[in-house]
């Protein structure tokens, strides 16, 4: 439990070290921080019932879904919290572990990884299509706020 | 009549500028085209006509009423600057509600593009940050992580003051993925860190291509194919190249060992 804490503290620490990179206004570093925090707990713990590529899968969706919530509450597009929001699931380690291989000439491994690599890359990219499918008007509705349609 | 076609003109290059600030840092291309038509239609011109692209903006007006304008802006990609690009989403809500004129907004972006990036010694600490945090994420202790940080650090000097400077993207990044391999192979070497895996990961992070990545998919998402397409090529090509750099490190380093520190 408190290897998980540590982890979900470390994903913040992370996200919101790499929205200092990305020159995110300061006053939502903690949004992107708590953003962060949640994809990489969303991440392990569907990680206990299924593969990773699924795991990615949830993971990013909450990640998106919580980007535009606080993209709309905040008055400010989804991008500035998404961006870094996302990072602790892009597949880094995956980048690693396939050049590993490759250079030890393990072809077997480096398929493998390779493969799970793009696998956990594809999970994002349909995370980051479906919830930029619901339309704005729901979140509209979730934060209370029935103005006008903009787009996050 | 004179001075409604300087409006006119003034109103199409004050949304070419917003566009530009957007594209230049980060935006999708979606919230280019809204914004510039958004601005355009607040300020009386209808005719307004934008096609954009990752790297350019072609803009055209005019029709019986309206006096024709044309540009095409070529916009190279550099950085990403989020508060930029929440600025101009804020200036262009403000004008839409009628705070400003024409030669106020133009003013307000003007300041905007003006405004200053973080300073590249807040850019380096936060790589190292970042890289620390993230080897820890993936499962390196604390000795790993502090490692990852320096490794980081020493990355993002790098990819500031010789990469963009000097080097292309697929030189930075190849250079920046040897650059952080050898120098964690060095530290395990020292006794600092005790999993070399888990280090590199970490510090390649400030590497991998997040902004260009996610906006890839956004743009495709919208429909903005030749965009999006050319953004994940980019995305692929620069994992390609951290990839090789890394690659290249750890052949480096077990050559220099004798194979000894492949795990």
């Amino acid at each position: 439990m408190t290897e998980l804490l540590l982890e979900i503290t470390a994903a913040m620490a992370g996200t919101i070290a790499f929205s200092v990179l990305f020159d995110v206004p300061r006053r939502f570093y903690p949004y992107c921080g708590i953003i962060g925090g949640t994809g990489w707990a969303v991440y392990r713990a569907a990680s206990l019932f299924s593969g990773a590529a699924a795991a990615s899968l949830a993971a990013t969706m909450v990640v998106i879904f919580l980007s535009r919530l606080t993209a709309v509450w905040k008055h400010c597009p989804a991008t500035v919290f998404l961006i870094s929001g996302i990072f602790p699931l892009v597949p880094g380690a995956g980048v690693y572990w396939t050049a590993y291989y490759i250079v030890t000439d393990q072809l077997r491994m480096a398929l493998e990884t390779g493969y799970d690599a793009v696998k956990n890359a594809a999970a994002i990219v349909l995370g980051i299509v479906f919830v930029f499918e619901i339309p704005q008007q729901f979140f509209i509705f979730l934060v209370g706020e029935h103005r006008k349609k903009e787009k996050p | 009549m004179e001075s409604l076609d300087q409006d006119n003109k003034k109103v199409m290059e004050t949304a070419l500028l917003a566009g530009h600030i957007l594209l230049e840092n980060g935006a999708e291309i979606f919230r280019v085209e809204e914004t510039i038509r958004r601005i355009c239609l607040h300020y009386g011109v209808q005719s307004e006509n934008a096609f954009v692209l990752s790297n350019g903006i072609f803009i055209t007006g005019g029709s019986e009423q309206e006096k024709f304008f044309a540009k095409v802006q070529h916009i190279p990609v550099s950085g990403t600057h989020l508060n930029k690009v929440a600025a101009v989403n804020q200036l262009s809500r403000e004008i839409e509600a009628g705070y400003y004129t024409i030669e106020e907004a133009s003013m307000a972006l003007e300041s905007i593009k003006a405004m200053p990036g973080k300073r590249r010694r807040t850019q380096i600490l936060a790589s190292g940050v970042g890289s620390g945090a993230f080897c820890l994420l993936f499962g390196g202790n604390a000795g790993d992580s502090l490692s990852a940080f320096l490794a980081g650090v020493a990355l993002y000097w790098f990819v500031l003051f010789m990469g963009a400077p000097h080097l292309s993207k697929i030189v930075t990044n190849i250079g920046g993925g040897a650059l952080v391999t050898l120098l964690c192979g060095l530290m395990h070497f020292a006794g600092l860190g005790s999993h070399l895996n888990f280090m590199i990961i970490g510090s390649i992070m400030p590497l991998i291509p997040g902004v260009a990545f996610t906006n890839a998919i956004h743009d495709v998402a919208d429909g903005d194919y030749i965009s999006g397409s050319v953004r994940m090529l980019d995305a692929l090509l620069v994992f390609f190249c951290i990839a090789i750099g890394v690659g290249m490190g750890i052949s480096c380093l077990s050559r220099i060992t004798g194979g000894k520190l492949l795990p």
